[in-house]
């Protein structure tokens, strides 16, 4: 089930990058195809990923969790450095690697759901405590925002903290300390927001379209204008016309609106209830996970990816200001669909060593031969 | 790998504890889930019209797409009128301001286009501004060369421009078209319509970067360039014509001077020149007087060039013959209390010398005996007082005034060309209807318009007008006025060496208010040769030539000076003298019974 529908949402992917992403390849590469086989590659790769950490049991993960964290806050660091990441539409977010850019907060999604996982399911005796069960991990998070936020990363930054919030709340963390940390930690992102003028222009924007509809909302426009000439029944694959220059970054993080605007409004409903399924199949896992840990990390895969996508369509259909968050499994991007499919990976994983009622239990002990 | 399980294992916390945390959170994705759903609904199938509006007009592209204008040539296919492709220089101020390139671009451009480099840099001095002409319909050697320096901001359109290879030559036929590409004088004007051109129209779709989206083409209609229009006037006689005019004025001090050759046997114009005239490339700086037309478009009196008229009309009704005697009261006669002079005094003359010596006395008499009504009905049918509709703009209708308003004395006024106004056009084609067996032809400028493929899309052809005279009276009045050139006649001065010309001298004194002005006159001299076989007809006027002003010694020779080298010129043209358009007589004459 969870297969299938990353499979669905991989060949949309793949169809709507074909189709989007030729105008701005031609203008820029003078081939058509150039994003296209770039994520092919990538596709291969994350496939790659996914079957690894299909295959290789989930607790080593919890066992390696605390270094990989610590190795992900040192990738954070050094994108920071002028010269060593890599400085594009006014964050740095990438560290190069040869021909290929690697965008480091990716991999800090993983490591911080599984780091905190394994915090909180070590310490589930005294998660009430003040220290063990809520300040310790808060700073460890809190570390892991602060470089993101750094880039800087809005859009991950929130999804990571959301997530991680998620995480403490099942793992039974007080409510009340919760309520305190979010409330605060809201302000602190408010504040320093309002002294960003390129965000607090966005929102402003975002609050009156019309009035900026040739400067900061101009994307946000056209990605509406994408779906109201899509409407019911969409263009027509290869047809759309929003793709032809009038909404930038069409391949990327505004995908969904040509999925709509060619598609019609089955596909791009039918896109949102396939996430949901998700959801519901990574919940499942989670509420049959054979232990604490496998409970969190799955519970904390399944809302990285739901979160991400609610967010990303969010900002597409105008529910939210623009932030640079991909759609996972049918944006283009390398890191992105990697870590996503890492994430089905692990999901499969912990779906296959939980008690019973999986589709095999040999598959169980296939896994333990890793 | 699952060592120590105990430590991992689910504690302190119910299942039931964890079930009701994950609900909430599931909960809240699904509230999420179904809000994102339902604004997906809403702009897919909602009422958004508005946004529909908007797409469509940011994409829609409508574009003109505009055309070269024809060309205008003479009979011959000499270039009169052409589109020289030039281009608009053009600066983006922004982006100079914002380089501090102000003064360098400015000193630049002012030297390569010869502009002031202190209004240059007032036009580049506007940040806000994205686009300024700094000077339109600049030469494209002279872009190459602004071109050359790459100046960043400087860029250039293109554009085309009216060019008048023969600069005021023919101009008041040619005329000329403004900076809008409209024609505003001559055949530019009247003949706008074929010269333009159709513009195309496409409309399509424009992706985000404003280029068109070709597969989304709805319409597109090419664009029909402009026509040719080939005129039925000649170069060569054209110059002949401006350079015995420029002579005339220079050496009788004119005001002005006009004439106009015509094939007597079509109706069509070989040359219409007036002066004063003006260059056609710097038709801006000219004057309203300098534009006008005087040949069409200026009406005077003709004086006794007019009493060809009334003899051949006196001659056609049969109240006359060339041989009848008139006495010509020695130069003075007093009829109806007012007295009517001759020039040179006469006494006894026969129709034939009182139009060779132009006596009014002997011409006023005719007049009297034809009649008013019929005098009038001849008047009209030369074609006075109404327009030859020649294929010119801004024609003038002359004036005859209708009978009711005629006092006693003005046929007797009128048989001398006083008392009535013509245009030349209308005099000369009047006569060249006696020289052409009494058929009054439309006079006519345009002969063909052919488009870029080569079709004719419009062909002139003669057409009569109407048939004041018969063909006898016709022949009778050629010979009269070949008399007139003979020696003892007005206008021996425009007899050539060999040809004999048939033609009536005329000069006026040009009305003024209360009366007739003695020392300001129209000289005029309208003939036709060969007289034999009349082929072409010509008319100069001379206005108010000083001290000399009878039309025997001021425009008689002008005559001359252009009918002797264009005889010359047509017989020696392949064509022979009566242009390769040729008529049948016998239908002619079929449709001048008919009329």
């Amino acid at each position: 089930m969870l297969i299938g529908l990353v499979l669905l949402l991989l060949t949309l992917g793949i169809i709507m990058l074909a189709s989007t992403s030729g105008a701005q390849a031609e203008l820029t590469y003078g081939d058509a195809s150039y994003f296209l086989r770039r994520q092919a590659v990538w596709l291969l790769l994350a496939s790659i990923a996914a079957f690894a950490c299909a295959r290789i049991d989930y607790h080593l993960w919890r066992d390696i969790s605390l270094p990989l964290m610590i190795f992900c806050w040192i990738l954070l660091v050094m994108t920071l450095i002028p010269g060593v990441g890599v400085y594009m539409n006014g964050s740095r977010r990438w560290l190069r690697f040869g021909v290929i850019n690697i965008q480091s907060s990716e991999l800090a999604k993983f490591a911080t759901t599984m780091v905190l996982a394994w915090w909180l399911a070590r310490n589930q005796r005294r998660i009430t405590e003040f220290r063990k069960g809520f300040l310790y991990p808060l700073t460890g998070l809190g570390i892991t925002l602060l470089l993101i936020f750094a880039e800087p990363d809005f859009g991950t930054t929130m999804l990571v903290a959301a997530v991680g919030l998620v995480i403490f709340f099942a793992a039974g963390v007080r409510i009340s300390y919760l309520a305190i940390v979010s409330v605060a930690g809201l302000g602190a992102f408010i504040i320093a927001i309002m002294h960003n003028e390129v965000r607090m222009r966005r929102i402003i924007a975002f609050l009156n379209p019309d009035k900026y509809a040739q400067d900061e909302a101009f994307q946000l426009l056209n990605a509406i204008y994408a779906f109201v000439s899509g409407g019911a029944s969409g263009v027509g694959l290869g047809q759309s016309l929003q793709k032809r220059f009038y909404l930038p970054e069409a391949h990327t993080d505004f995908i969904f609106a040509i999925i709509g605007e060619e598609l019609g409004v089955t596909v791009s409903i039918g896109v949102i209830v396939a996430f949901v399924c998700i959801f519901f199949c990574g919940i499942h896992i989670s509420m049959h996970a054979s232990d604490t840990f496998g409970r969190l990390a799955s519970l904390g895969f399944t809302m990285m990816i739901t979160l991400q996508a609610t967010l990303n369509i969010a900002v597409v259909t105008g529910c939210l200001p623009t932030k640079g968050l991909p759609l996972p499994f049918i944006s283009f991007g390398g890191s992105s669909l990697v870590i996503s499919m890492a994430m089905i990976g692990v999901l499969i994983n912990i779906a296959r060593q939980s008690g019973g009622e999986t589709l095999e239990k040999s598959v169980k002990d296939k896994g333990h031969r890793f | 790998m699952t060592g120590r399980p105990g430590w991992y294992e689910w504690q302190g916390m119910t299942d039931n504890k964890y079930n009701w945390r994950i609900i909430c959170v599931v909960a809240l994705v699904m509230l999420a889930q179904v809000g994102l759903g339902s604004r997906l609904v809403f702009l897919h199938m909602g009422e958004n019209e508005i946004y529909r509006e908007r797409v469509a007009r940011k994409r829609k592209l409508e574009q003109d797409i505009l055309v070269g204008r024809g060309r205008i040539l003479d009979r011959n296919g000499e270039t009169l009128a052409m589109d020289l492709a030039v281009k608009d220089v053009c600066a983006d101020p922004a982006v100079i301001t914002e380089n501090g390139h102000v003064r360098f671009i400015a000193e630049h451009l002012a030297r390569l286009l010869s502009l002031d480099s202190l209004w240059v840099a007032s036009r580049l001095n506007r940040p806000h501004r994205r686009f300024e002409f700094i000077k339109r319909f600049v030469p494209l050697d002279t872009v190459e060369d602004v071109a050359a320096l790459k100046l960043p901001g400087v860029f250039f359109l293109d554009s085309s421009q009216r060019n008048y290879p023969h600069a005021g030559m023919m101009g008041h036929v040619v005329g000329f078209s403004n900076l809008e590409g409209v024609g505003s004088a001559g055949i530019e004007q009247k003949f706008n319509k074929y010269l333009k051109g159709t513009p195309g129209l496409r409309i399509s779709e424009l992706d985000g970067r404003r280029h068109e989206i070709y597969a989304r083409r709805s319409l597109d209609i090419p664009a029909q360039e402009g026509s040719d229009v080939y005129l039925t006037l000649d170069m060569m006689i054209q110059y002949f014509t401006e350079q015995a005019l420029l002579k005339a004025v220079e050496e009788h001090h004119a005001r002005g001077a006009w004439a106009i050759v015509q094939r007597v046997r079509t109706g069509e114009i070989l040359a219409m020149a007036s002066l004063p005239n003006y260059n056609l490339n710097e038709y801006r700086t000219s004057t309203p007087e300098q534009r006008r037309n005087r040949a069409i478009a200026y009406n005077y009196e003709p004086g006794s060039t007019f009493k060809v008229a009334v003899i051949a009309a006196g001659l056609d009704a049969g109240v006359t013959t060339p041989d009848k005697i008139y006495d010509c009261e020695n130069g003075y006669w007093m009829y109806k209390g007012r007295p009517l002079r001759d020039y040179h005094a006469y006494d006894q003359l026969n129709v034939a010398d009182i139009l060779k010596k132009s006596s009014n006395i002997g011409t006023a008499k005719i007049a009297l005996e034809l009649g008013n009504d019929r005098l009038m009905w001849y008047l009209k049918e030369f074609g006075v007082g109404q327009l030859t509709g020649v294929d010119l703009p801004g024609e003038e209708t002359g004036i005859l005034n209708p009978l009711q308003r005629w006092s006693s004395i003005s046929p007797t006024r009128i048989a001398m060309g006083h008392e009535v106004a013509l245009t030349a056009l209308q005099m000369v084609n009047m006569v060249s209807s006696i020289a052409n067996r009494g058929f009054l032809m439309k006079p006519r400028v345009v002969k063909r318009i052919v488009n870029t493929q080569g079709h004719i899309v419009y062909e002139s052809e003669p057409e009569v007008l109407a048939r004041p005279i018969r063909a006898e009276t016709a022949d009778t009045m050629i010979r009269l006025m070949a008399r007139v050139t003979e020696e003892g006649g007005t206008g021996r001065r425009a007899a050539l060496d060999d040809y004999k010309v048939g033609g009536k001298t005329g000069s006026a004194q040009k009305p003024v208010p209360g009366g007739y002005s003695d020392s300001a006159h129209m000289a005029s001299f309208v003939g036709f040769l060969p007289a034999d076989n009349p082929e072409i007809c010509i008319v100069v006027v001379v206005d108010e030539p000083q001290p000399l002003h009878t039309g025997g010694v001021v425009a008689a020779p002008v005559f001359r000076e252009i009918a002797e080298p264009t005889a010359r010129y047509l017989a020696a043209s392949p064509d022979g003298w009566g242009g390769h358009e040729t008529l049948d007589i016998a239908e002619l004459s079929e449709e001048g019974a008919a009329l």
